[in-house]
């Protein structure tokens, strides 16, 4: 093997800079793997890699997540800040947006002052020129010692040159005489001294080494710092109060640390680059006043949301009628080509059923990523969080978690799937977390079929004090989650409104090809088996010894001249059979086991089975429960009746009903974009507890209505539920975000790296 | 000419604004002096949300939404109307 060929044939390329600058859409241009391409800061996510090949050198390409800083504010940027060193050792691009120069300078700066020398790509680099904007090149790289280039990610202008530039074996910049943006001799003699006292100097310390030493000088907890950082960062102070009229308070450092660097780039630009007045065009700030305007704002958004719901799920509902139609005929064409059996029953009732729970998500996850992608790209989005923020801030969210929330009513599957537009992790998880407690339309008809049932004299009063519960228990567990929220999160509230774009139609077909693949691939696979395993449980075992020999019974009774009374012997002896093989199957037994834990609730063992199948999804309680309850009458809610259910109970029941789960594609997709098994699970039982102790709670206050139990046994049933709640959720989270010091910006950065620090 | 300083989240709509200090103690500051919020920079508040939180700033040429809590940590010097 030739090893020296090998090692000259790839390189490594890694891409940072700030969010919304342009980042992916440079990285599809490099490596033409067409992706997601969003108007929105902070599309990418997690760490991504492409592959492009000049000659015979491929350069592996990866897209670091978005970030205005090193200093990272949330777990995904300190993506960045860990992968610096590795980054180090190949080539890092920075891509800079130049219409917004001074602040992506800023990155380029620090990563300058830890010795990284990214090469620069100056993106959107027509919308600066077209605004009168010029650089002199040759003055940039004098004055920097970085290579840069002019580029249009969108278009792919300018790509080529940097692509060659990379293939280069000299792509490294060298040194130059006067870097304007280099770090002061000051707080490189200062940070000298910090690393001094690791056996380490400046100048051949790692970048991440260097990093921590300038934490070190500027950390917001002087005190907790050794006695002598302490001394260093005094001394410091008193240097840099040199010629001012206040001297420089040791607190101030870090304040001082990012004055100089804008400092350094407001010099640098002068020097170089002639930056137009203004950047953004008289139509843009005329469109804008009209999208936030005091009053029509809120209008407008309505309006847009109410279309983009109408399509999504109105017009979603004809090519699900199509593929309905379909379903139906690969299931007859089964039948007619199949020998009754087993095998026959698990392709129509287990597969297709299956597949058919997939596809059917389809055309509203398309219709509605339709909208997001324009939204996105055209840079609504960010409006349309600004003005529905102070709503959501109420419930902890994020004013972007509007969206995915009210497409919860429609539909909970790509309601999860479009909390991708909201950046923050914590806050998509939390947003996750809420969606399942919207109710979707397909809850409704089983709302109605049971209310129907139960309460056949007013049915809709008794909807509507459901669904107002249900709104309480959202708000209430928004609510807890806030507050604990807050004292675990310090990532600031900051929503960058990117100028008005048009969306292009590849960047939107892009879009829509990856979320149908990603759901099928992903989501799809766990649905489908999920569908499987409950037509398994609710058919096997095969055999169920029965207790009575219906099969000679029934010949006998066929045997018979028909009449009236033979007839309707012979269809309760069916009921009674059918009655005695579900109860034999592996479901039932599931769910007559669990029974004692249900009974505190007043359900029998006939409701808790029912909640089985109710996973997969909900109508299934009332199919269910129309079996079961045959023997005793056929309409179940005479049937319930006679077994001695009260109205309480069926209202406790209705509830537990609505709130016990989401459907098993709504798990299905939490576990997919959550991306871990660990939350999705402790979803699931905060789901349950919840629907538990809601239930449990209006079962003791509709006793003491009816004078069963007394109030204060009631009050203190219910506060003992708000404490469990409120500890279950604190688990949650706890497990989830981990408990961050408060001092600290993030766990790596956090000096005492103690245990209880979980998070990222 | 009356020089007046007040709260970033004070600061009226359409106002301009130089930044005079920010609350060093607080984690939220390091991040919008990253993002080019230091002393002696000019602000000006575009806009305030309909329902009066956030409000849309433009500073070092481009526009950013903070909510009250995090625009507060930051005091400005009130330049009298120019217009």
């Amino acid at each position: 093997m030739s090893d020296k060929a090998d090692i000259g044939s790839s390189r490594n390329v890694y891409l940072v800079g700030n969010p919304n600058c342009g980042k992916t859409s440079l990285f599809n241009a490099l490596t033409g793997e067409r992706r997601q391409v969003g108007n929105w800061p902070g599309v990418t996510v997690q760490k991504i890699e492409g592959v492009t090949r000049v000659g015979d050198l491929s350069l592996l390409i990866n897209d670091l997540p978005g970030t205005y800083s090193l200093t990272p504010a949330t777990p995904e940027e300190e993506v960045v800040l860990k992968t610096l060193d590795e980054a180090a050792s190949g080539v890092i691009i920075n891509v800079v947006d130049i219409a917004n120069f001074e602040r992506n300078l800023f990155l380029t700066t620090q990563l300058l002052e830890l010795g990284v020398n990214p090469v620069i790509s100056l993106n959107c680099f027509d919308s600066f020129t077209r605004a009168g904007g010029s650089i002199d090149l040759l003055k940039f790289t004098s004055f920097t010692a970085l290579h840069a280039f002019p580029t249009v990610a969108r278009t792919g202008e300018g790509v080529n040159s940097l692509i060659e530039h990379l293939a280069r074996p000299d792509s490294l910049a060298a040194d130059c005489c006067a870097n304007l943006l280099a770090l002061p001799e000051t707080w490189k003699t200062a940070a000298d001294e910090v690393l001094v006292r690791q056996n380490l100097r400046w100048e051949n310390a790692t970048p991440l080494q260097k990093y921590d030493a300038l934490r070190e000088l500027i950390s917001l907890k002087p005190l907790e710092s050794s006695p002598e950082v302490q001394d260093i960062r005094r001394r410091l102070a008193t240097q840099l109060s040199i010629g001012r009229e206040k001297p420089l308070k040791v607190i101030d450092l870090a304040c001082e640390l990012a004055s100089d660097r804008y400092r350094r780039i407001e010099k640098l630009i002068a020097a170089c680059a002639q930056i137009p007045g203004k950047n953004i065009p008289a139509w843009q700030e005329k469109l804008d006043g009209l999208m936030t305007h005091r009053f029509l704002a809120l209008p407008i958004f309505a309006l847009l949301m109410a279309w983009v719901f109408y399509t999504t799920f109105s017009l979603g509902e004809i090519p699900m009628g199509w593929m309905h139609a379909l379903l139906d005929w690969a299931g007859d064409f089964v039948k007619a080509h199949l020998q009754p059996g087993l095998l026959r029953e698990l392709i129509t009732e287990g597969i297709i059923h299956g597949v058919g729970g997939v596809l059917v998500f389809i055309p509203n996850i398309l219709i509605l990523f339709f909208w997001i992608a324009i939204l996105e790209d055209s840079g609504y989005m960010s409006r349309a969080a600004f003005i529905m923020d102070r709503i959501m801030n109420g419930i902890g969210l994020h004013g972007r978690a509007f969206i995915p929330m009210i497409m919860g009513l429609g539909c909970n599957v790509p309601a999860v799937l479009a909390t991708r537009i909201i950046d923050n992790r914590f806050q998509r998880l939390l947003t996750m977390l809420l969606i399942p407690l919207v109710t979707c339309a397909a809850r409704l008809p089983v709302l109605v079929l049971l209310c129907g049932t139960f309460f056949p004299e007013n049915p809709s009063i008794w909807m509507f004090s459901l669904f107002f519960v249900n709104l309480i228990v959202l708000v209430f567990l928004g609510h807890l989650t806030s507050i604990l929220f807050r004292s675990s999160d310090n990532s600031p509230f900051l929503l960058e409104m990117p100028p008005y774009r048009l969306p292009t139609p590849a960047s939107v077909l892009h879009m829509l090809h990856e979320k149908a693949m990603h759901f099928i691939e992903k989501a799809g696979t766990v649905i489908l088996a999920g569908a499987i395993l409950i037509w398994v449980l609710s058919v096997f075992p095969r055999e169920v010894p029965l207790s009575f020999d219906y099969q000679a019974e029934l010949a006998v009774l066929n045997s018979q001249p028909a009449g009236a009374t033979t007839a309707g012997q012979i269809a309760a002896l069916q009921h009674r059979r059918e009655i005695e093989q579900m109860e034999g199957r592996y479901m039932a037994r599931i769910g007559k086991f669990l029974h004692p834990v249900m009974a505190p609730l007043g359900f029998s063992w006939r409701e808790t089975v029912s909640l089985i199948p109710g996973f997969l999804a909900k109508e299934s309680v009332v199919s269910t429960l129309t079996v079961l309850y045959l023997p005793y009458d056929d309409d179940l809610g005479v049937g319930m009746r006679k077994t001695g259910m009260t109205p309480l109970v069926a209202f406790v029941f209705m509830l537990f009903t609505l709130l016990y789960i989401p459907c098993i594609a709504t798990l299905g997709v939490v576990w997919r974009e959550s991306g871990s098994t660990r939350f999705t699970a402790l979803a699931m039982l905060v789901y349950l507890a919840i629907a538990y102790l809601v239930s449990y709670a209006a079962l003791k206050i509709g006793e003491t209505i009816n004078s069963q139990t007394s109030a204060v046994e009631t009050i203190t049933i219910i506060l003992a539920a708000c404490g469990a709640g409120w500890y279950l959720l604190r688990c949650l989270l706890n497990a989830f975000v981990g408990r961050k010091c408060k001092t600290c910006t993030s766990c790596s950065a956090c000096p005492n790296k103690s245990s209880n620090c979980s998070g990222g | 000419m009356v020089r007046t300083t007040s709260s970033l989240a004070d600061l009226p709509e359409g106002s301009i604004g130089t930044i005079r200090d920010i609350d060093a103690l607080s984690p939220t500051a390091r991040r919008l002096l990253d993002m080019g919020f230091v002393p002696g920079t000019v602000i000006r508040a575009i806009k305030r949300a309909p329902m009066g939180d956030p409000t849309t700033y433009e500073i070092r040429g481009y526009q950013v939404g903070l909510r009250r809590s995090e625009s507060s940590l930051i005091n400005v010097e009130i330049k009298p109307d120019v217009r």
